[in-house]
């Protein structure tokens, strides 16, 4: 379970958060909500330290990040953090000089020294997980922005993350689109994964959340 | 007015009218009042070079002496143009100067491209070497053995005719002598006014065997201009019969017995006769694999230090915009030192700066290789330093979100897709620095253009071997430029 205690977070002269207690409980599904501007973002980043407290403390038992370590020790830590999350971005962020495959292995293989061919299974699996299997060998450039999502989602999830963090995954995407990745998230839900979720969609928030957050 | 003085000046007048109407001095140089002389100035002692202890005198030499009492007999001004020596005949060619007067020796390969005068000195060859040989005495004992040389000089010639030799040849006696003293070859051979000239400059060097040899240093003219010729062998005439020749080389310590000889009927007319002959055949049987094989030392340059500058230019690069805050400044100026000073420069220093220092001596194929490299390393980084910029701060973050490490990062998603984005201006580098690779050339490396230049000077050949030469260099960029453009399609097509 990642804990997050008395979070403090400004920028300059701007407090964006002040004592934040959170917990993700395992299984369940966070949402966080707010208007543009209110941190959404910045507190999904927080947790898993792309972003760098203040105050407080993130803990991922038995990883603990108070604020203020020095930068060698917090690297450290937030790498062993990054290690047992994911995360999908808005953008996506594939990485376009892998293919699809290679992008879903590339963790697997430099992080948790996975050989090739068992990374390149575990992949196909996850690939099939999210509808697609069928384009292992397409680039990113040539995905469309449903596809390219899935394809994130199934990068994250390819290092067996405990928290599963999901920046705005549909604001970027058409309808259809969203229906499928939509569909992606919900099936994740249904397996018991743990889920951090920012959303602007207050239907798809209030569909998927168990545990409802609102910024402001 | 003193009646001698009248007499004295009558007697002048008569003098310089017998003289121009032996051989007068062409019209236009008479009326333009000006004969310009090419010469190099750069290690030009004796013959004209600037005293760094007196820098106040301006030019001095013996040829600026020469030079100056030809022009008080011809009535006109000498006045001298720098001139690379190994490009005399070429600058005389173009017009840009209409006299040489530098040392030069009417070889018989100048004698197809110029129009020599009488011989105004006859100087003989000097043998010095190092201070740690002691077993040579003359050029037999140097079998085997390195032996620097003015490029295209009548030393050069004698040493070609030695077998068994490694001739390396030079663009300056400086530079041959420098050599010698720090060991990297065991001796050279100079015309004697040179060896003596430069003796206090390298104490350390020691002259062996007698002087020997004996050859001619004259003025060289465009061919098509013969009445210049004579005009300058007549007044060359009236120096020696007057004694201002031997009084001027007296004053510089260069009056041998051997210059008895320059009145001699056939010593004055050894070239009067030279025709104008056609300009030299070119034997491609010898000119082409030489060629070639200047063509696989550019290559062998440029491939090895492209790699080092690429390699060197990513390290930079990185550390500019990852590395801790004092490397990241030592990058910076790195970039800016090597890209704000001539590579000329940083090639002299090299070879024969670190030449002087014991034990940090390179030869001159590291030198070339390391000066590119480290020169061409600067761009690159700067190159890399844009393409590096220019990949989403976000897609460092996916890596690091994933638990890569920042190194991890950089190196598995940042660098890959940079150098992707690098690949169109590094090739341009890449070409760029197979042609600037000729620069090498002034430390002794004998590549393509060095040997189209050699070849072209005995010969006279520029355009056919120009275009021959040229060829060679086309052949080997512009494959590369083919694959490079074959490469970025290919990643066109996969969209990365
Ligand atoms: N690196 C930064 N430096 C300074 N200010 C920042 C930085 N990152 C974010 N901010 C500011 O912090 C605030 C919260 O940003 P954040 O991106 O978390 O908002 P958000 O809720 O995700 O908004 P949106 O819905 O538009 O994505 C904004 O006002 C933003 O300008
Ligand atoms: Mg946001």
């Amino acid at each position: 379970m990642i804990e997050l205690r008395g979070l403090g977070k400004r920028f300059g002269e701007r407090v964006l958060f002040e004592g934040l207690d959170l917990d993700l409980v395992p299984g369940r599904t966070t949402v966080i909500m707010g208007r543009s501007g209110s941190g959404k973002s910045t507190l999904l980043r927080m947790i898993n330290q792309l972003e760098r407290h203040d105050a407080g403390v993130v803990r991922l038992s038995p990883i603990e990040i108070p604020a203020g370590l020095p930068h060698a020790e917090w690297s450290r830590r937030a790498t062993a953090l990054r290690r047992r999350t994911g995360m999908v971005f808005q953008g996506y962020q594939l990485f376009g000089h892998l293919n699809v495959l290679d992008n879903v292995t590339l963790a697997p293989r430099i992080v948790q020294r996975v050989p090739r061919a068992a990374a390149e299974q575990q992949a196909r699996s996850l690939l099939e997980l999210v509808g697609m299997a069928q384009a292992v060998t397409r680039f990113p450039a040539r995905l469309s922005g449903g596809e390219a999502q899935r394809v994130a989602i199934a990068r994250a999830l390819a290092t067996q993350p405990e928290v599963l963090l999901l920046d705005e995954p549909t604001s970027a995407l058409d309808p259809g689109s969203t229906a499928d990745v939509v569909r992606v998230i919900g099936d994740l839900k249904a397996r018991g994964f743990t889920l951090a979720m920012v959303t602007h969609d207050p239907v798809l928030g209030h569909q998927l959340a168990d545990e409802l957050i609102e910024l402001d | 007015m003193s009646r001698v003085l009248v007499a004295l000046m009558l007697a002048g007048a008569m003098l310089t009218g017998a003289l121009s109407a032996q051989a007068p001095l062409p019209e236009r140089y008479r009326e333009a009042g000006v004969i310009r002389w090419g010469a190099d100035a750069e290690g030009g002692a004796p013959f004209v070079y600037l005293d760094a202890g007196q820098p106040a005198r301006g030019e001095v030499g013996f040829e600026v002496d020469l030079a100056k009492a030809l022009g008080e007999l011809l009535g006109v001004e000498f006045r001298r143009v720098q001139a690379p020596y190994e490009n005399l005949v070429q600058v005389l060619d173009r017009g840009d100067c209409d006299v040489v007067l530098n040392g030069f020796e009417p070889t018989p390969a100048r004698r197809d491209l110029v129009r020599f005068s009488r011989p105004y000195y006859i100087f003989q060859q000097q043998l010095s070497v190092g201070p740690q040989v002691r077993d040579v005495r003359s050029l037999a004992d140097l079998v085997g053995r390195r032996v620097g040389v003015l490029g295209q000089s009548r030393s050069h010639e004698l040493l070609r005719a030695q077998p068994g030799l490694e001739v390396v040849v030079y663009e300056s006696n400086v530079t041959a002598y420098e050599d010698v003293v720090n060991g990297r070859n065991a001796a050279s051979l100079a015309d004697l006014p040179i060896a003596r000239a430069m003796r206090p400059l390298f104490p350390q060097l020691v002259d062996v065997g007698e002087p020997f040899d004996a050859f001619y240093y004259c003025m060289a003219v465009r061919r098509g201009e013969p009445d210049l010729q004579r005009a300058l062998d007549a007044a060359l005439g009236e120096l020696l019969a007057n004694g201002s020749l031997e009084r001027i080389y007296r004053a510089w310590d260069l009056w041998v017995p051997a210059e008895a000889r320059l009145g001699d009927a056939e010593v004055a007319s050894a070239f009067a006769d030279d025709g104008v002959r056609a300009a030299g055949a070119i034997d491609w049987g010898m000119a082409l694999p030489l060629l070639g094989l200047g063509a696989l030392r550019t290559l062998g340059i440029s491939v090895a230090a492209f790699v080092f500058a690429v390699v060197l230019g990513l390290v930079v690069a990185l550390l500019r915009l990852h590395g801790p805050r004092p490397l990241r400044w030592c990058a910076v100026a790195y970039v800016e030192l090597l890209r704000g000073t001539p590579i000329l420069v940083q090639l002299l220093l090299l070879y024969y700066g670190l030449g002087q220092i014991e034990g940090m001596q390179l030869t001159a194929m590291q030198a070339g290789v390391l000066g590119l490299g480290l020169n061409y390393a600067a761009y690159e980084a700067e190159i890399y330093r844009g393409a590096l910029s220019a990949i989403p701060r976000a897609q460092r973050e996916a890596a690091m979100a994933l638990g890569l490490t920042t190194a991890q990062s950089l190196r598995q998603v940042v660098v890959p897709q940079a150098l992707r984005l690098s690949l169109a201006p590094s090739t341009n580098d890449f070409i760029a620095l197979f042609k600037d690779s000729s620069i090498v050339m002034v430390i002794t490396v004998v590549e393509l253009t060095k040997q189209y230049q050699m070849l072209a000077n005995v010969t006279g050949r520029f355009i056919v071997l120009g275009l021959v030469t040229s060829g060679f260099y086309l052949l080997m960029s512009l494959p590369l430029a083919y694959a490079a453009r074959r490469f970025e399609q290919k990643l066109d097509r996969d969209g990365a």
